[in-house]
């Protein structure tokens, strides 16, 4: 049942030099933002740091301070919820207790004076869509927190909005449910067609589910971008932490080659464009997973090493998480699959070694 | 022993509340009472005379009648301003509401003599003459402060978010207070006026002051101690109990009913 | 809006400026008719009683504002008795109230499950007998040959001369106890039902003695609705007079009495409005304290 036409050329939602400003704070400063149409965007970052505020101004629940907001083109800045062409499924469900569920889905369409017998065919389809058929006439207190979610988002999704907005829908649920709602929410965006904006504080639920990802902190974007992309090219301190481990190490850059000299010793090779000018101070970083264990003087080992003791080795099962001490860049993670029984031990010696383009060179 | 202890608390409270239902029950007992004097104080024996004949003192059920339409009037429109201040209260930030809680409490603090004569005064001074619209002003006010602790109580416990959700779904300001708001408070409200009701029956000391020549129940009953009470008092005064018990049990069964089924 | 050399960007800032302008009038909107009303005839009357307060004179010739500043005076010296009268028997009637009615608040709200709200009903349902009634009613149950007197004697609290519990500051007190007791009850139900659970749960944890766990975690959760049922049963007792009328005798009134006379049946309106104002002054001392101490949120409700 796709709901959407085909994608448009014009972003589904623009924020343009958005700031909001409370009595004592500024929540999102000087925000700017383009969300290409029919897809799935998420908003991710830790609790305080905007993400919310800037879903409830594109919904029209708060006023941008300053600044612009644009629907497909069309300013919506000081227009108020009900005039918008969006929907919003909150975090607390918000279902009406005092309706059915037939009545909570039908809401939207009831206020838009659309005809009894539509209403009937269009929650029908929709419950249909997220498997709630049969339960019109309980009232929400009757289902159960996986199934609420399904009605808010089913009472939504009716309305044929252009954009869908979700606020931390799936905190309340338990992992399993959680998991396993991620990729329900995913197949109905792309069955749907619509733009969805998520809101999450859960990276790994932002990494699975969208399409591209805008990482928050305090008020502003510090990167937005495809998820393998911010991931692997974080480019500040911030993401590439709040994204996973990242093993930093501080140098200077050394030559137009990619070269980097740390600043306690060595050398570690990067791709030259994931870095700042000559001469420049800049921290790198290499994902856990990117790093090999050898035993020293093993000449097969990639280029980019460093020698360390292993401090630290947990056997997961898919993989061993060891910790590594370095007297150049101090404990570094390191995620080894379990491939073959070479296993570390404590207190050995080791050389850790990766590829130069897995490198990459963040700022702050 | 242990036992013995864990008795203590319900044991008492059946204690306190017997207490409570003491002058109830002599109310509704001396109403039978076949008393020859003036005053029923003493037990004379049981009689249904006056049951069967309680309208033999005109005055009582006229002033019952007063007092009821004073109660009705009074609560509704109390409970309708305090529904606004709660709302206001529970649902917006804004400066002043320190000063403006406040404000609400006094009224409850105050005693009744304070506020009947400063609102005497106030009526002399604007040379008002006292009558049902200074009686009405005058319940009104004691009650709003009760009507907005009330519903505020009702209102503290439903999702924020109701109201946002409601207009996320295309419905503007009015129409969302319409279908979502205010069938939601609706218990606490209704509760509110119930509240306002028995305040305003039961009211004798502001009223004594703002009435003017108007007699209420509970000013028929005050100048009737003097003189001589006659059992039709406790009659009617029977009778209101168990009506008004009567309402706020079948309101409190409708709501236990409805919250089964909606689960608030 | 003028469209003069508005560019596009500052025409939506003044758009938003707008919409949020006009939210934040709508809390005002709803509280204005209540607080007008309140304001109208609630404050200014008071006002008015300060002024009166200080005015001299009588029916007759008229009255004067002359600061007389001994009206006041007159109340700590004349009325004296009354007004030690007051403060003794209020004070004496909050405190019997709280004693009995915390132990009432704390069993409804933890011993009564799924009853909770029909315990509360019925300790709200004697009410709804008039004041007066229930007053008269003491009367009776307090009779001099009524069984709650004999009991009294026959036991040798009171003496089998003329022992009586009318017209004695007993009754008064009893009366003025049991008119309060909802007022006491309410606002601590309300504050201990609040309170999470698992802080009591805890404090059961850490105190071994139970009554040391009370102390230490409950009663304080339970302080500010004790501060309020306090405020509501204090000052307007210290102000009634019916319960001295029927169950007291003339010899022993309080300030409530002095006012109710002065008012009505002896129309000295300074004196009387010096009394009142001496009142609300105490309200008011009681009401800073405890908003100093636990906020105003929890005031009305």
């Amino acid at each position: 049942m796709a709901i959407g036409n085909e994608p448009s050329q014009k972003p589904a939602v623009e924020l343009d030099g958005v700031t909001k400003q409370f009595v004592d704070f500024s929540a999102v400063e000087d925000l700017t933002l383009s969300v290409d149409d029919g897809k799935f965007f998420a908003l991710l970052g830790p609790s305080g740091c905007g993400k919310t505020t800037t879903l409830r101004m594109i919904g029209g629940f708060e006023e941008p301070t300053s600044g612009v907001i644009r629907l497909h083109g069309e300013n919506v800045t000081g227009l108020k919820p009900y005039k918008r062409p969006v929907n919003t499924v909150f975090q607390s469900y918000a279902l009406f207790p005092h309706l059915s569920i037939f009545e909570n889905v039908a809401f939207g369409l009831r206020r838009s004076k659309v005809s009894d017998a539509e209403v009937k065919q269009r929650v029908g389809a929709v419950l249909e869509l997220v498997q709630l058929v049969g339960r019109e006439n309980r009232r929400p207190r009757q289902l159960s927190g996986g199934q609420q979610q399904r009605v808010a988002l089913a009472r939504a999704l009716v309305n044929h909005p252009r954009v869908l907005l979700l606020d931390e829908p799936l905190g309340a649920l338990d992992l399993k449910l959680r998991k396993e709602m991620q990729i329900e929410l995913k197949r109905i965006q792309q069955e749907v067609g619509i733009t969805f904006i998520h809101v999450t504080h859960d990276q790994e639920e932002a990494m699975t589910m969208a399409d591209t990802i805008a990482v928050m902190n305090q008020g502003r974007i510090e990167r937005m971008g495809a998820p393998t992309e911010i991931y692997e090219d974080p480019r500040t301190a911030f993401v590439s932490g709040f994204l996973g481990a990242s093993n930093l190490m501080s140098g200077k850059v050394d030559g137009d080659r990619g070269a980097v000299a740390l600043a306690s010793g060595g050398v570690i090779q990067a791709n030259p464009n994931r870095l700042p000018a000559v001469g420049a101070e800049v921290k790198v970083g290499v994902r856990p997973e990117k790093i090999q264990l050898f035993a020293p003087g093993d000449e097969d080992a990639p280029p980019n090493r460093l020698p360390g003791k292993v401090t630290d080795a947990s056997f997961i099962g898919v993989s061993t998480h060891y910790l590594v001490d370095t007297p150049q860049a101090g404990e570094m993670t390191v995620v080894v699959q379990n491939l073959d029984d070479r296993r570390f031990a404590l207190g050995e010696e080791v050389v850790m070694a990766w590829q130069p383009e897995h490198t990459f060179g963040v700022t702050g | 022993m242990p036992r013995v202890k864990r008795l203590i608390l319900p044991v008492y409270l059946g204690a306190g509340l017997l207490y409570l239902f003491l002058p109830v029950l002599v109310v509704i007992l001396f109403s039978f009472n076949d008393n020859h004097g003036r005053f029923n104080v003493r037990w004379q024996g049981f009689t249904l005379r006056h049951w069967l004949d309680p309208f033999r003192v005109e005055e009582i059920p006229q002033s019952l009648l007063v007092s009821i339409i004073l109660a009705l009037v009074s609560s509704a429109i109390a409970t309708a301003i305090g529904t606004l201040i709660a709302l206001a209260l529970t649902r917006y930030r804004f400066k002043g509401r320190s000063p403006t809680n406040i404000l609400l409490f006094f009224p409850m603090a105050t005693p009744e003599v304070v506020m009947g004569s400063s609102l005497l005064g106030l009526f002399v001074a604007t040379r008002f003459s006292t009558g049902w619209i200074t009686l009405i002003l005058a319940h009104i006010l004691f009650i709003i402060s009760y009507a907005v602790a009330t519903v505020r109580a009702r209102i503290v416990g439903f999702d924020r978010h109701l109201e946002e959700a409601s207009m996320d779904l295309y419905a503007n300001e009015w129409s969302t207070f319409r279908k979502v708001t205010l069938p939601l408070i609706m218990p606490g409200v209704f509760a509110a006026f119930l509240l306002g009701f028995a305040l305003s029956l039961d009211d004798f000391v502001v009223s004594n002051f703002t009435s003017g020549r108007i007699q209420t129940y509970p000013l028929y009953v005050w100048s009737a101690a003097r003189r001589g009470i006659p059992p039709q008092v406790n009659v009617w005064g029977t009778i209101i109990f168990v009506l008004t018990v009567t309402v706020m049990v079948l309101f409190l069964w409708s709501q236990k009913r409805r919250q089964r089924k909606v689960g608030i | 809006m003028t469209a003069i050399a508005e560019t596009p960007r500052q025409a939506q800032e003044t758009a938003a400026g707008e919409a949020e302008k006009r939210r934040r009038r709508v809390p005002y909107l709803l509280l204005a008719p209540g607080i007008i009303y309140l304001i109208l005839l609630y404050v200014v009357p008071l006002i008015s009683l300060v002024r009166m307060a200080l005015q001299d004179g009588n029916l007759q010739a008229g009255y004067e504002f002359t600061w007389a500043w001994e009206n006041f005076a007159e109340v700590f010296t004349t009325y004296r008795g009354q007004l030690l009268r007051s403060l003794l028997y209020s004070v004496g009637a909050t405190v019997i109230t709280l004693l009995i009615g915390y132990p009432l608040a704390y069993a409804i709200a933890f011993r009564t499950g799924r009853w909770k709200n029909l315990f509360l009903v019925l300790l709200l349902v004697p009410f709804l007998i008039p004041f007066l009634l229930r007053t008269l009613a003491w009367r009776t149950i307090l009779a001099d040959n009524g069984f709650v007197v004999t009991t009294l004697i026959d036991l040798g609290i009171l003496p089998q001369q003329g022992g009586r519990l009318l017209a004695t500051g007993w009754a008064v007190l009893a009366g003025l106890v049991y008119s309060f007791l909802p007022f006491m009850v309410l606002p601590i139900y309300v504050a201990l039902e609040k309170t999470d659970r698992s802080m009591l749960e805890a404090a059961g944890d850490l105190y071994s003695n139970p009554v040391t766990a009370f102390w230490k975690v409950t009663w304080p959760l339970s302080l500010p609705g004790v501060i309020s049922g306090t405020l509501l049963t204090l000052i307007p007792a210290a102000g009634d007079y019916i319960n001295v009328q029927l169950l007291g005798n003339p010899q022993q009134t309080m300030m409530g009495n002095v006012i109710e006379n002065k008012f009505l049946s002896v129309i000295d309106y300074p004196a009387a409005a010096a009394i009142s104002i001496t009142l609300m002054i105490a309200i008011v001392i009681a009401v800073v304290f405890y908003v100093r101490s636990v906020g105003s949120e929890d005031l009305v409700a």
